[in-house]
């Protein structure tokens, strides 16, 4: 009996109530944008999605989109919250934007809110746009006017993108190690907003960071082969078509697409006696042929040609992607991660942002082709 | 009396349950700020430390059979020296649960529910120890048995980090310096305190010596791994520069994970981590009620129960900002490192210099 005297208050206690975030009383923002006056000033743009009854038993997705500005994130959002009724909320939130120009000042100060925040939501996809942020979000592409709002319809997007391999996976906490990290940088998608009257938007490939700055793009098809180049063991369709001869009369008879069923990357970084940092990265991977239009690939020969001619020409692709990330002066395979790993007293005597363009860093790809489909 | 006995194994768990509490979460936060990457090396240092402090809680109350710290005290010292530490330790304990409460508070006001007030949590956690400490020890050891489980869930949500983890942050090794090493395992030490509670739990203890002294130190042994899992794990998933602007990276690192139907992994985390509290409360709550009934010489000690758990609790809520709950832990640490690690090694050294042991049986 005397036990239930101390059930009792606890039981009074546990039926609080301060905590309840209801439904009818917030907005879900699905997709937020952020870009910069030309003073300076954050532009913030938010969709909040609003279910539409149509008729009985079907119902549609408006977007709201509604923007205002502010010195910091944070006032852009409190400025937001006055616009409409009801209370903000970003505990939802599906994909963070940043305009070009954005991404090119500073990523970091414009998230530290969603990393600050115990309620934000750090699984969202972030994306590069090019132009104005707030143009792709408030665009009523096409296919959100059946089915989705605007914020899914991005998402979605970058997801497929990040199948088939244009685009590494990341989101908004993934890379926040990286961009810490003075080692090691990283690249988001980059989408380009298309068409006039049926409005799409495209990943158009990835863009690549230098700590906290955009400092430039890559565009796919190459962008596949940088995906490939993170050590991604596969994706669901990690695939690229790739132009492996100019003999045949006919265009079409001069590609080969393959799909990549896994790799295996050999990364190494080497300090030489003399204090030269080299780098070097050998893929060896294993593709399915999925376009062949010559055929003919039943003779082992033939086959061993083909890889051949894969072969030099995707490694001739990575050194491409190499070379044009030491032009940007980003990392995103992490040499320097490397560096500080392995070769830490060197390291500590470097000054990295110079000494990663003038690094020897080589790429080579082999192929291996595993399969061709249902014919040869 | 016999009835109120726990085996050996339950021992483990109690030890287990004990230790594993309110700095699982912080751990590697504050391992980090001193020895920097090098951090689980202080962990494995601080792992055999309470090795040694185990061996000694064991040995002492090996000697006195059936008898708590409480009552141990007062045979080695004399009478009032005795009675002197009984006070000390009795406010040591409390100290430590009022901590513990003060911390429970601070991370579920900042993680979960932010707009409840203070003392509803604070509360909620204080009413439902001095409920439990009603309880034998041997009803509480079941309790700590049955939700022992529930740390698995705890591991298995930690281990999806793995899906995105840079093993390189771990290197190089030892860049931090061995001074730093050895002073960040002080904290280390701190965290793994609750192999303390033996002192009181072992006069309850039925069967060998040996098999006691299994219990403790594989208990201890085991947290320390369970540590070292979760140390490692937040090391390689964050990047050495992020770890120093996050405090609670284990519970960072899982916010960041969703599956299809839990979209917030942190809230189920955290609901499975505050039994891990309660369990930690619940065992200071019951050592502390001890000392009140040696001190205050009472029939037993669930009449000084809800007393305890009121007095933790309104000094708990005092404490309202972050800094304040760091000073506090500052001390508290500094009083538990010698009181739980090293005075039972100076008491069996007292113990055996005054050839002091209970009457009637031989000694060891």
């Amino acid at each position: 009996m005397k036990k239930v005297t101390y059930l009792l208050p606890i039981l009074f206690l546990l039926t609080g109530c301060w905590d309840q975030t209801m439904l009818n009383q917030t907005k879900l923002i699905t997709a937020g944008g952020f870009d910069y006056t030309k003073d300076d000033k954050v532009i913030g743009t938010a969709a909040v999605p609003q279910a539409v009854a149509v008729e009985a038993g079907q119902s549609k997705v408006a977007d709201l989109i509604f923007s205002s500005t502010g010195f910091t994130a944070r006032q852009t959002r409190l400025r937001l919250d006055r616009k409409v009724t009801e209370r903000l909320e970003a505990s939802k939130n599906q994909v963070v934007v940043f305009g070009e120009k954005a991404a090119k000042k500073d990523i970091y100060h414009l998230l530290d809110v969603f990393y600050r925040d115990p309620k934000s939501a750090l699984n969202a996809k972030l994306a590069v746009s090019k132009g104005r942020a707030a143009d792709v979000i408030s665009t009523k592409f096409e296919e959100t006017k059946t089915s989705t709002g605007v914020g899914e319809y991005l998402r979605d997007s970058i997801i497929s993108a990040e199948e088939s391999a244009t685009v590494p996976k990341e989101n908004i906490q993934t890379i926040c190690p990286l961009m810490f990290d003075p080692g090691q940088d990283f690249a988001l998608p980059y989408l380009e907003p298309m068409g006039d009257k049926i409005k799409t938007v495209k990943v158009g490939g990835v863009a690549l960071f230098n700590g906290h700055k955009m400092v430039g793009t890559i565009k796919e098809p190459l962008s596949v082969v940088y995906t490939m180049m993170t050590g991604e063991s596969s994706t669901v369709f990690m695939s690229t078509t790739k132009k492996i001869s100019n003999k045949k009369n006919q265009n079409v008879l001069n590609y080969a697409t393959i799909k990549v069923q896994k790799n295996k990357r050999h990364f190494s970084v080497k300090v030489s006696p003399t204090g030269e940092i080299s780098a070097q990265i050998k893929l060896k991977t294993k593709v399915v042929v999925t376009e062949y239009p010559p055929d003919k690939l039943s003779s082992p020969t033939e086959i061993e040609k083909l890889e051949k001619a894969l072969s030099k020409r995707l490694s001739k692709d990575a050194q491409e992607v190499i070379n044009r990330l030491q032009k940007m002066n980003s990392d995103p395979y992490g040499v320097g991660r490397k560096m500080i790993a392995f070769h830490y007293p060197t390291w500590k005597k470097l000054d990295w942002a110079k000494e990663y363009p003038k690094t020897k860093f080589t790429a080579s790809i082999d192929v291996n082709i595993v399969d061709s489909g249902i014919i040869e | 009396m016999n009835s109120h006995n726990i085996t050996h194994r339950q021992l483990f768990f109690l030890i287990v349950q004990t230790q594993i509490g309110v700095g699982v979460l912080s751990l590697p936060y504050s391992l980090f700020s001193k020895a920097k990457v090098d951090g689980w090396i202080s962990l494995i240092l601080a792992g055999i430390l309470i090795q040694f402090s185990c061996l000694a809680i064991w040995k002492l109350c090996a000697r006195f059979p059936q008898k708590t710290i409480f009552e141990i005290l007062p045979k080695i010292m004399g009478k009032n020296l005795g009675m002197v530490f009984n006070i000390i330790y009795t406010l040591h304990f409390a100290a430590i649960s009022i901590l513990l409460l003060a911390m429970y508070n601070n991370i579920v006001g900042k993680w979960i529910l932010f707009e409840t007030p203070h003392w509803v949590i604070i509360f909620i956690m204080a009413f439902s120890g001095s409920y439990f400490i009603t309880s034998t020890p041997r009803e509480l050891a079941r309790f700590y048995t049955l939700v022992t489980p529930l740390l698995l869930v705890l591991l298995g949500l930690i281990l999806y980090a793995y899906t995105d983890v840079h093993f390189l942050y771990l290197l190089p090794v030892g860049q931090a310096g061995l001074s730093n090493i050895l002073k960040s395992s002080s904290d280390a030490v701190v965290a793994l305190l609750g192999f303390d509670v033996a002192l009181v739990f072992l006069a309850y203890t039925s069967g060998s010596a040996n098999k006691m002294l299994k219990a403790i130190s594989f208990g201890s042994l085991c947290v320390t791994l369970v540590y070292l899992f979760i140390v490692v794990t937040t090391f390689i998933y964050f990047n050495p520069l992020e770890i120093i602007i996050i405090p609670e990276p284990v519970l960072y690192m899982l916010k960041a994970f969703s599956f299809s139907i839990i979209e917030r992994t942190d809230l189920i985390f955290l609901s499975v981590w505050i039994i891990s509290v309660a369990t930690s409360f619940i065992s200071y709550l019951f050592v502390v009620a001890k000392g009140v009934q040696t001190l205050f010489k009472l029939q037993n000690h669930q009449s000084a129960a809800p007393f305890i758990a009121l007095f933790c609790g309104l000094i708990a809520i005092i404490p309202n900002e972050k800094l304040e709950i760091a000073a506090w832990n500052k001390y508290v640490s500094l009083t538990s490192l010698f009181f739980s690690g090293i005075s039972p090694i100076l008491f069996l050294l007292i113990a055996v210099i005054r050839k002091k042991n209970e009457k009637g049986t031989a000694s060891s």
